[in-house]
């Protein structure tokens, strides 16, 4: 084997990112369901070659083009079938396959349940905003009675499916679920969907911004989101409530929200993930009659379909040795058709040149129209965050070091100014890394002996990600929020550092901002 | 609505603290900059007493110490943590609001605040980090879901 094949290779988040433009509307869930799985796709140490995103079709389905994996943008509802297919012909693969309430629960409905039901190896994430998003705006398989959209003027009368439900009805061997605006738990749980061996189903409640706007704010508010949610972990008490002060107790089959002040703790539930009557209480608890469960419901281990299914193949050909495909061509009747000789040749009628000549009207301007609908009144503060840039921070013009300073100097260079992070240019003054007092802490102190001897390029963080000084702050935030990035730096169009952001001029602008006036 | 009328109404224990690495008062530099490399933590908390009972918090050592007091000292690897900690640092306990802990921050000049129950404790660090944490949370739409990069175009069509 080469060197190269042999050379373990550690992506990052940037490895994941494709060179398409996300077109999303801006604030839809779907950004943030998208920056963690680029998140936790690294961690879990599968190659990109070895990733395939297989969707059909709706908003969520355009995932496949920004993840820089393998990818299949499907048929209507029909991912689950492809990505069958492509889980017992490749085991080796890791496949996502990602849906939304409409393509998997109506258009698709039979393939999800089926995918399911078989254990095919693999992980299905359904983006549920209880609306059609790309048709703009229509009532979907998850929408509550009485919803109010283009296509039920007045009020939906059809009963909604629950996901989760019926992904156990299909004996689920992994259901979870969680939310778009709670980054922490979304990741952890796309973590413990991609772990799990045979079919992981994860429900994501997603924010439709424009045509569904307010169907999750109960549970995505963060200031009462804890009193809506009960967060399961396997072995411990359902405990919820921004206090932790209620329970959930099982009254014969009826679950019930109790005060901890009132009842002891050993008559609350304790989740176990491998019950499957306690997964089917916990999937029929709907809010607002209860807190909305998230988390791993259930998680159990059986034989994947792939993997059963070619044992089968292998026993087949030990008995019977391998299979000779023409022999099975030939071992039925054939017949041979003749060719007709009065074949008419058929007229094609000239199709493009009328397509061209066809207005384009309608739905692109109703579509334009409601992005323009003057949006919900944001407060002022909101209206802050996406409007003021961040050179309105007065960010701090940064140390800059020349790539191949030593350590001591730009230590020395840190602590001359009291600082804890400097960026580092190429001859041209563009910027290539940034080194801080982490990198000090981490990758120096203790572990260098003589600092002036070590140049700067090996021990800084090579292309950090940056920002342009007339971004938002809430593109700052966004970072900061996903990455845990403490400084930011800027850049001018031609990569020069302009300068840098950290948490605390963030939070020290936001928290003066409007006090003032 | 301002940012502080948020912060006003948010315990420090709704907030997604930091955590913290922990020594015993005497451990030497060098293995307490292990101990912080070990867990990915910029801040240590230095205690006194039996690590698994009851403990007194005596210091706190930040990566900020390892440039002013560490890196360019010679010899300072082998002495004792608390000849470069910060000595009897500044608490706060998990019931004071989000506002007050930051306000406690700026007015004393300080980065990480050690969150400190009733009895004694350590629950994690309050730092800035939360506070950008809280504010994602509390304004999906616009901090969350922004677009991944603002400023990308595509080399291709879609799909070609």
């Amino acid at each position: 084997m080469s060197t190269a094949a042999t050379e373990e290779i550690t992506l990052t988040r940037k490895d994941f990112i494709s060179d398409q433009t996300v077109r999303w509307c801006p604030g839809c869930g779907d950004y943030s369901i998208l920056a963690q799985m680029q998140r936790i796709l690294p961690e879990t140490g599968v190659a990109k070659e070895k990733t395939v995103f297989i969707s059909g079709i709706g908003c969520s389905s355009r995932f496949p083009y920004y993840m820089n994996t393998y990818g299949i943008h499907s048929i209507h509802g029909r991912a689950p079938a492809l990505a069958t297919g492509l889980a017992i012909a490749n085991p080796e693969l890791s496949i996502w396959v990602i849906t939304g309430d409409g393509d998997g629960l109506s258009i698709g409905g039979n393939h999800l349940l089926h995918a399911i039901r078989r254990n095919v190896n693999l992980n299905i994430v359904l983006f549920n905003n209880r609306i059609y998003g790309l048709t703009k705006g229509q009532y979907s398989p998850t929408s509550r009675p009485g919803t109010v959209t283009k296509s039920s003027p007045m009020g939906s009368v059809e009963q909604p499916l629950n996901p989760i439900a019926v992904a156990l009805a299909a004996e689920a061997t992994f259901v979870a679920r969680s939310i778009d605006s709670h980054p922490q738990h979304l990741a952890a749980i796309l973590e413990r969907t991609a772990e799990h061996q045979g079919a992981s189903f994860l429900e994501i409640y997603q924010n439709c911004v424009i045509f569904n706007p307010n169907e999750w704010t109960e549970l995505s508010d963060r200031r009462n989101r804890d009193d809506s949610i009960l967060y399961l972990e396997h072995g411990k008490h359902m405990i919820f409530g921004k206090n932790r002060d209620k329970g959930i107790r099982l009254n014969g089959f009826t679950p019930e929200v109790v005060s901890l002040d009132e009842v002891d703790l050993d008559e609350i539930l304790v989740h176990d993930a491998t019950s499957r009557p306690l997964a089917s209480i916990l999937g029929s608890m709907e809010f607002p009659d209860y807190p909305a469960a998230m988390g791993v419901i259930r998680d159990v281990r059986k034989p994947d379909y792939g993997g059963e299914m070619m044992a089968q193949v292998e026993t087949a050909q030990a008995q019977r040795g391998a299979g000779d495909l023409n022999q099975l061509y030939l071992a039925a009747d054939l017949w041979t058709v003749e060719e007709r000789e009065e074949a008419e040749e058929r007229e094609i009628t000239p199709v493009a040149s009328d397509l061209d000549e066809m207005p384009i009207t309608g739905l692109d301007e109703e579509y334009i129209d409601e992005m323009e609908k003057p949006a919900e009144v944001l407060s002022e503060f909101q209206d802050l965050l996406v409007t003021s840039t961040l050179a309105e921070l007065e960010p701090k013009v940064p140390i800059t070091m020349g790539k191949r300073s030593s350590l001591a100097r730009t230590i020395r260079q840190m602590n001359r100014h009291n600082i804890g992070c400097v960026v580092v240019t190429d001859e041209e003054d563009r910027l290539v890394g940034i080194f801080t007092e982490w990198d000090v802490l981490n990758r120096v102190a203790g572990l260098v002996d003589d600092l002036a001897q070590q140049t700067i390029t090996d021990y800084m963080t090579p292309d950090p990600l940056t920002l342009k000084s007339d971004l938002p702050i809430a593109q700052a935030l966004n970072l900061m929020s996903i990455h845990g990035f403490r400084h930011l730096p800027l850049v001018d169009d031609s990569g020069h550092p302009t300068g840098i952001v950290s948490f605390r001029d963030v939070v020290g602008y936001l928290n003066e901002a409007l006090e003032e006036e | 609505m301002t940012l502080q009328n948020d912060l006003k109404s948010e315990l420090v224990s709704h907030l997604v603290v930091s955590g913290f690495s922990q020594v015993a008062a005497g451990t030497p530099v060098r293995n307490t900059l292990a101990r912080m490399r070990a867990d990915r933590q910029v801040v240590c908390l230095v205690v006194d007493g039996d690590m698994s009972a009851a403990v007194r918090l005596v210091g706190i050592f930040t990566e900020r110490d390892v440039m002013r007091k560490v890196i360019d000292v010679p010899g300072m690897l082998d002495r004792p943590v608390e000849e470069v900690m910060t000595p009897d640092p500044i608490t706060i306990g998990p019931d004071a609001s989000a506002a007050d802990a930051l306000r406690l921050m700026d007015e004393n000049h300080v980065r990480n605040l050690p969150v400190v129950d009733r009895s004694g404790r350590l629950l994690g660090i309050m730092a800035h980090q939360a506070i950008i944490q809280f504010l994602a949370d509390r304004y999906p739409v616009e901090v969350l879901n922004r677009p991944i990069d603002p400023e990308q175009f595509p080399r291709k069509a879609e799909g070609g």
